[in-house]
């Protein structure tokens, strides 16, 4: 009796306390709704020019416009597939002149016009080398922006190349100038408009409670149309996972990535829930250090062999870990490339998974095991090096372990280095480790992240393995600024792909496939697979489906 | 009274330097840099360089270190590199949060231990008093976070009793602005608090038992049984007042036992309290922000068992006359 007493009085109260929370009534009709999005990590600043969390994009996306922006097909070459946000048109001056017409009715929230002005001061502030932009080196093409009138604004390219107005678009949320102007740039990183921000976009800030929310307000003024969700509150949680709990009780609406194949089998078999794959930004690798560890002058004692690196890669057979750790929410990339890249063929040439061949190079190189303790020695070494992993990392912590063991049995000691994030970044810039497991979140494009971790100009920067044949270098450079149209550009990187794959600086084991899951009661749901968010803002309730929290009005 | 007094706010002082000392080598000398943050593919050697210049680190240790402490003492704790925002703000938001988990979870903590301690102590050897012992022994021996994971998936995942997480529900209650969003934080807190003051009430029942058996056998309590007087009164006016002077000790060594659960309840609840912003700051090398924390845990601790002595001193004059 006591035990029944208990079940019925916990939810009740429970439920009194909702029911007294809720402002019955309220909001009805089409532009209602409230979306609760569980996140794990909190954006460190509300201002895009100094931030490149991924949570800071995706909470200043909607308050913040670019010019322009990719549209649905994902392509970053030429301009006709890009839609138009703060400029409402655009033409070619010259081959290396873009301009832009800035649609009148533009707004910044507390009433101001938004100005080529603004985008002038915008462009000013990325290149900035005191305010250290993320973002600089993506501008790098672009050697001014000048305004023609108060509506017409001018980008000045230094040369010609295919992605110029992905470049000019996607890199700037054009920020207020009236409101900025006065901060100095050395300041921008905490400046106080950081954390209560005046946007231009579909939503207006209205809260940030530090380690809980962040909230946002649809404008209704919007000059591209009302969005139809009234309210985006994101919670913070502590991880991921945490974040997927939420979602599964409830107590929040929608998570961007549910990581592991157990939580999309438990969120997709939640009838209050739908799930919505997209491609993933990120691709995972076994790099190979081509110096010796902490001396970049001298070559790695090991995989200073090309023949030696591939054998490793012919030795590992990718499919069965990828499936061990990612069931269906990864593939096996053709070179070091995200699914998300236009670039990806699965059609490009790489060595095979082929253990046989991979043992008989081995033994052609001298590495036999003499002495039969099951690893293969030369000249009194053993095979054996270090494989640095952040521990943090649940996926690399699992594939490390799965790694280690297929080496062991191709007669090939690894250990594990297994040391928090902030050791790992430091270790492999400093180039201090044998081999690495590392993953990279790219741009929608190749053509920003490639050169930097896998050519010659990413040395001392992205390029952790120092891998470097200047047969690629040319193919990217051909690819990035050579290339007339898309079909070229995509021979040329297909080349350099093909190439790099043959020397072997890394084992590509993984490129990721996410798949969202958000609350039934949402519909007319679209996601962009270079930032889930960027089109909430028709995202929608129908009256039918609205909730009490739908409703509340504050 | 007052030379003891002074001796030990002295000595509570130190003790706080000693350990923002220590805190502040080791969080330097740990590997691990605060400006490569996860994505850091785009941030170039020169960028680091300048911003290292920027917050001085690119300074000798001792010189840092000085600085700091000239700061300190002039109230400014310094900036947080990852949050972009002054350190006293950041612990200004999350102390609050850590110190209403804490304190439910010391009333958790006391009544449940006290009460249930009381009961194994009368009923000595019983049925109850066994199974209730074991059933302590076994929740006392629990990984605080194991607990709060079961709980959450128990009563939160399966049975819809309780929220997921987070201390407030953020559409419907975003500010604590009436009693029903005062309820509905409450509401959040309970199983923070339960998962914190149950591990902490199986320690303080096998405690307060012990304290029960040794003061029921004295004299003073058969006397008043020989008065006549009813059980009741007997035991929780005579034995228990006595059996609780132990508890003021408890209440000093509780601090930062619940300090250093609370880190771990916190993230498993998504609670923004202290626990969460040092984890978060030590990972992250968020060097003042780390030193900013230690400052205020340790003198949470230091303050608590002041506090106990001060309290037992007061309680029992032996301790009085001995540190006078």
């Amino acid at each position: 009796m006591p035990n029944l007493r208990l079940t019925t009085l916990v939810p009740l109260v429970g439920l009194a306390l909702v029911a007294g929370c809720e402002r019955r009534g309220g909001c009805t009709g089409e532009y209602c709704g409230t979306l609760v999005i569980a996140t794990a990590g909190e954006p460190d600043i509300l201002l895009p020019p100094v931030s490149e969390f991924a949570t800071t994009r995706d909470v200043t996306e909607p308050i913040f416009l670019k010019l322009a922006d990719l549209g649905p097909s994902g392509n970053t070459v030429g301009d006709e597939d890009f839609q138009p946000e703060l400029a409402e048109r655009w033409e070619w001056d010259a081959p290396t002149t873009l301009v832009f017409h800035l649609d009148p009715r533009a707004r910044w929230q507390d009433g101001q016009a938004v100005t080529a002005a603004d985008v002038a001061f915008t462009y000013d502030v990325y290149t900035d080398t005191l305010v250290n932009s993320p973002f600089r080196s993506s501008l790098r093409q672009v050697s001014a922006v000048t305004t023609r009138d108060s509506l017409t604004v001018v980008f000045r390219f230094r040369q010609r190349y295919p992605e110029m107005f992905y470049d000019a678009v996607y890199h700037m949320r054009i920020m207020p100038a009236h409101l900025l102007r006065e901060v100095p740039r050395d300041q921008w990183r905490s400046a106080s408009f950081g954390r209560a921000p005046v946007g231009d976009g579909p939503y207006r800030f209205v809260a940030w409670k530090a380690g809980q929310s962040i909230e946002l307000a649809a404008d209704s003024t919007f000059f591209l149309g009302r969005p139809h969700i009234r309210r985006l509150i994101w919670r913070f949680t502590p991880d991921q996972q945490v974040a997927v709990t939420q979602l599964l009780t409830g107590d929040a609406d929608a998570v961007e990535v549910l990581i592991t194949p157990d939580n999309v089998q438990r969120a997709c078999a939640d009838p209050k829930l739908a799930c919505y794959p997209y491609k993933g930004s990120a691709y995972g690798y076994l790099g190979f250090n081509l110096a010796a560890p902490g001396d970049s002058t001298k070559p790695h004692p090991l995989f200073a062999d090309r023949d030696l690196r591939r054998a490793l890669v012919m030795a590992t057979d990718r499919e069965r870990p990828l499936h061990n750790v990612f069931g269906e929410l990864a593939r096996v990339p053709p070179g070091p490339m995200s699914q998300l890249w236009w670039v990806w063929d699965p059609e490009i040439r790489e060595l095979p998974y082929d253990s046989a061949q991979a043992a008989r190079l081995l033994t052609r190189l001298g590495w036999i095991d003499s002495d039969g303790d099951g690893i293969r020695d030369k000249d009194g070494h053993e095979l054996s090096f270090r494989l640095l992993s952040p521990s943090t990392s649940a996926i690399r912590h699992q594939y490390a372990r799965l790694l280690q063991e297929t080496f062991r049995t191709a007669g090939v000691d690894v250990q594990l280095d297994e040391v928090d994030f902030s050791v790992f970044n430091e270790r492999a810039r400093a180039g201090r480790f044998d081999a690495l497991l590392n993953i990279w979140n790219t741009d929608p494009t190749p053509s920003s992240g490639f050169p930097q971790t896998w050519t010659k100009a990413g040395f001392g920067r992205s390029n952790y393995e120092r891998y470097y044949n200047p047969q690629v270098d040319q193919l990217v450079d051909r690819a990035v600024t050579a290339a007339a149209n898309r079909d070229q550009a995509r021979r040329a990187w297909r080349s350099a792909f093909e190439t790099l794959n043959q020397d072997a600086p890394g084992i590509f084991l993984f490129a990721t496939e996410n798949v969202a899951a958000v609350n039934k009661r949402f519909t007319d749901v679209a996601i962009r697979p270079d930032s889930w968010l960027a089109l909430v803002r028709t995202w929608r309730v129908p009256p039918d489906r609205l909730t009490d929290r739908d409703r509340v009005e504050r | 009274m007052v030379v003891w007094v002074v001796r030990r706010v002295a000595a509570s002082i130190a003790i706080v330097w000693a350990v923002v000392t220590l805190t502040f080598i080791l969080i330097h000398a740990a590997r691990g840099s605060p400006f490569l943050p996860e994505s850091s593919q785009s941030v170039d050697p020169e960028t680091i360089a300048r911003i290292k210049n920027q917050f001085g680190l690119d300074r000798p240790l001792w010189v840092q270190y000085g600085l700091y402490l000239r700061n300190l003492a002039s109230g400014n704790l310094g900036q947080s590199f990852a949050l972009r925002r002054p350190v006293a703000d950041a612990l200004a938001d999350a102390i609050p949060h850590t110190f209403v988990l804490a304190l439910a979870a010391l009333l958790i903590d006391f009544a449940v231990g006290l009460a249930l301690g009381v009961y194994q102590a009368v009923r000595e050897r019983s049925v109850g008093d066994i199974v209730l012992g074991n059933v302590a022994l076994f929740v006392n021996s629990m990984p605080t976070f194991w607990l709060g994971l079961a709980l959450l998936l128990v009563l939160a995942q399966w049975l819809h009793w309780f929220p997921a997480g987070g201390p407030n529900d953020p559409v419907l209650c975003p500010r604590l602005d009436s009693f029903p969003c005062l309820l509905d934080f409450f509401w959040h807190l309970t199983l923070p608090a339960l998962t914190l003051g149950l591990v902490g009430a199986a320690g303080t029942a096998r405690f307060e038992r012990a304290a029960m058996l040794e003061v029921i056998r004295q004299d003073y309590v058969r006397t008043a049984r020989a008065k006549g007087l009813r059980e009741r009164r007997v035991l929780l006016v005579h034995a228990l007042r006595n059996a609780l002077l132990p508890f003021i000790t408890l209440v000093g060594l509780a601090f930062p036992f619940l300090l250093t659960g609370a880190v771990l309840v916190e993230t498993v609840y998504a609670w923004p309290g202290m626990g969460q912003l040092a984890v978060k700051a030590i990972l992250q090398r968020d060097y003042y922000v780390v030193t900013g924390a230690a400052i205020v845990t340790s003198s949470m601790v230091v303050l608590g068992n002041l506090i106990a002595d001060l309290l037992y001193a007061v309680a029992d004059p032996r301790i009085r006359v001995r540190g006078a």
